[in-house]
């Protein structure tokens, strides 16, 4: 009789359904114009992507943050594998590290927007700051996990110290490093949501507020709804490409992974 | 070929005590011979390959090979560790082509190498396979290939045995012994096991326990090719075990 509760997919889109059935009910029953019914939000959706301006905004905060997350990827990784193996590198780096990690990164903002403007550069700045922090935590953590016999099997096979990085410790920190990748992916699409928010020029953080200021609370959710699912794409497609990348690993660490 | 002088390691501890855990080792191992370097455990014999595989620097003392003192690891000494250190993002034929196109060998003459390899070691229906996809026996089947692959001249074998079960380990020390009969390359090999380092070595270095002393060398006069169950009824080989096996008990009850 329950056998159909048991398919992959029915119990993620039942719990859907239960949250979505809850909003409407407690939206029906409070009325305020400020908090509207999912089919109310739902609707405006197509309308904000037909808008030029709004897909345009969109596009621009993907833009800027994957933007942010490469530059992230392409300076955090290499140093926090050079950290895990260098105890020279650890002990210069980890005390910048250990000031700038506890700074809420929005807070940075104003002194970021003194020097870089309000534009594209300020944004992707801070972004790529945001994103930094986990992929560089994971990539030490990662390098410096890597079996010390790995490594000498390496040397002895003539491998010099740069090769080694990348063609050892690399691969070997990866499952690690994928990790950070999934954190820093949300930390790119929560800063990338924050600098817009006081940074007002374009992006869906923009678009969210002036939404709120003119008092369209159905746009208001549905850029929420948005901002959601970027961060739910993002999230799914670093999984995928982090389960093709790793499936050699002998365990798989599967933290809160979205049914697949 | 292989002159080993003096040669000391002293650690720091993690209180940053100085620790004493090789002392004043010299030995000279010719070319071709299996030396067994044997004791229990902690008494630095892993940390002497170690060093002779210049992974890990000589407090004192010195390591020549053919005449040159050693500077860093080199592919004329090939490690084999008791954790097979595999590379496990790589398969089966990924890891021991990997030292092969790392030397220069072009990529077709490297795969034809690689193919007898397997072959030798008798693994070539899972060329394809991820490590952790083989069996514990299997993995050190392809680690010892890997190593041989860049053909070292020397292979320092750090207990290559010692985490696999009775039945693999003895069937795997068969393998090494045919594959070493055919190339005949210096071997160090490190074992806790008398039984293991009398049956594969031509010569048996027993070592006291920390810090690490030479206590005895033994000469091992058997004939080769070695065959275990004729060995077993071997008056000389019984008279070996029973000897180093009690050099070996001697003094070794304050460790363990």
């Amino acid at each position: 009789m329950t056998r159909w509760l048991a398919l992959p997919g029915v119990p993620p889109l039942l719990a859907l359904l239960a949250l979505l059935g809850l909003w409407h009910l407690a939206a029906t029953f409070f009325g305020y114009n400020f908090f509207p019914t999912p089919g109310a939000v739902f609707k405006t959706l197509p309308a904000l992507f037909g808008e030029a301006e709004a897909a345009a905004n969109i596009a621009a905060s993907v833009k800027r943050m994957l933007a942010g997350f490469a530059l992230a990827l392409a300076v955090a990784v290499p140093l926090g594998l050079m950290m895990g193996r260098s105890p020279l590198v650890a002990k210069l780096v980890k005390p910048l590290v250990a000031t700038i990690y506890p700074v809420p990164k929005a807070a940075l903002m104003p002194i970021i927007m003194l020097w870089l403007g309000i534009g594209d550069a300020a944004k992707i700045f801070v972004i790529f700051i945001g994103a930094s922090l986990p992929l560089l935590q994971h990539s030490f953590g990662g390098a410096l996990a890597v079996d010390q016999k790995l490594i000498w099997s390496a040397q002895a096979m003539g491998l010099g110290p740069v090769k080694r990085l990348f063609a050892v410790v690399l691969p070997s920190a990866l499952p690690e490093v994928m990790i950070g990748c999934r954190v820093g992916i949300i930390m790119a699409l929560i800063v990338m949501v924050s600098s817009e928010m006081i940074a007002r020029q374009s992006g869906v953080g923009n678009l969210l507020f002036n939404s709120a200021d003119m008092a369209l609370y159905d746009t208001v959710y549905a850029m929420i709804v948005v901002i959601a699912a970027i961060g739910f794409v993002a999230d799914v497609a670093f999984e995928f490409v982090r389960r093709r990348l790793t499936f050699w690993a002998e365990i798989h660490q599967d933290p809160l992974v979205p049914s697949a | 070929m292989i002159a080993i002088e003096g040669l000391s390691k002293t650690f720091e501890t993690s209180g940053g005590e100085p620790h004493l855990a090789l002392d004043g080792i010299s030995i000279d191992i010719p070319k071709g011979q299996f030396l067994s370097i044997l004791g229990p455990s902690g008494c630095g014999k892993s940390t002497l390959l170690y060093i002779v595989g210049g992974f890990v620097p000589a407090s004192a003392g010195r390591i020549r090979v053919d005449g040159r003192a050693i500077a860093g690891p080199g592919p004329d000494r090939g490690p084999v560790f008791q954790e097979f250190a595999l590379f496990p993002w790589k398969t089966v034929r990924g890891n021991v082509l990997y030292g092969l196109l790392q030397q220069g060998v072009p990529r077709d003459q490297a795969e034809r190498r690689v193919s007898e390899l397997l072959q030798m070691v008798h693994l070539s229906r899972y060329a394809d396979f991820y490590p952790k996809e083989l069996s514990g026996g299997m993995k050190q089947r392809v680690a010892i290939a890997r190593t041989l692959a860049y053909d070292p001249a020397i292979l320092l074998m750090d207990e290559p045995f010692g985490a696999l079960d009775a039945h693999t380990r003895t069937k795997l020390q068969n393998e090494l012994l045919s594959i070493w009969e055919r190339d005949r390359k210096t071997v160090l090999f490190v074992t806790h096991s008398v039984e293991e380092a009398v049956y594969l070595s031509d010569r048996v270095m027993v070592m006291t326990p920390s810090p690490g002393r030479q206590k005895a060398v033994f000469d091992i006069d058997l004939p080769r090719p070695r065959i275990r169950a004729e060995l077993l009824l071997n008056r000389r080989y019984q008279e070996y075990l029973i000897a180093i096996e009690r050099l070996v008990q001697d003094g070794g009850e304050d460790e363990a």
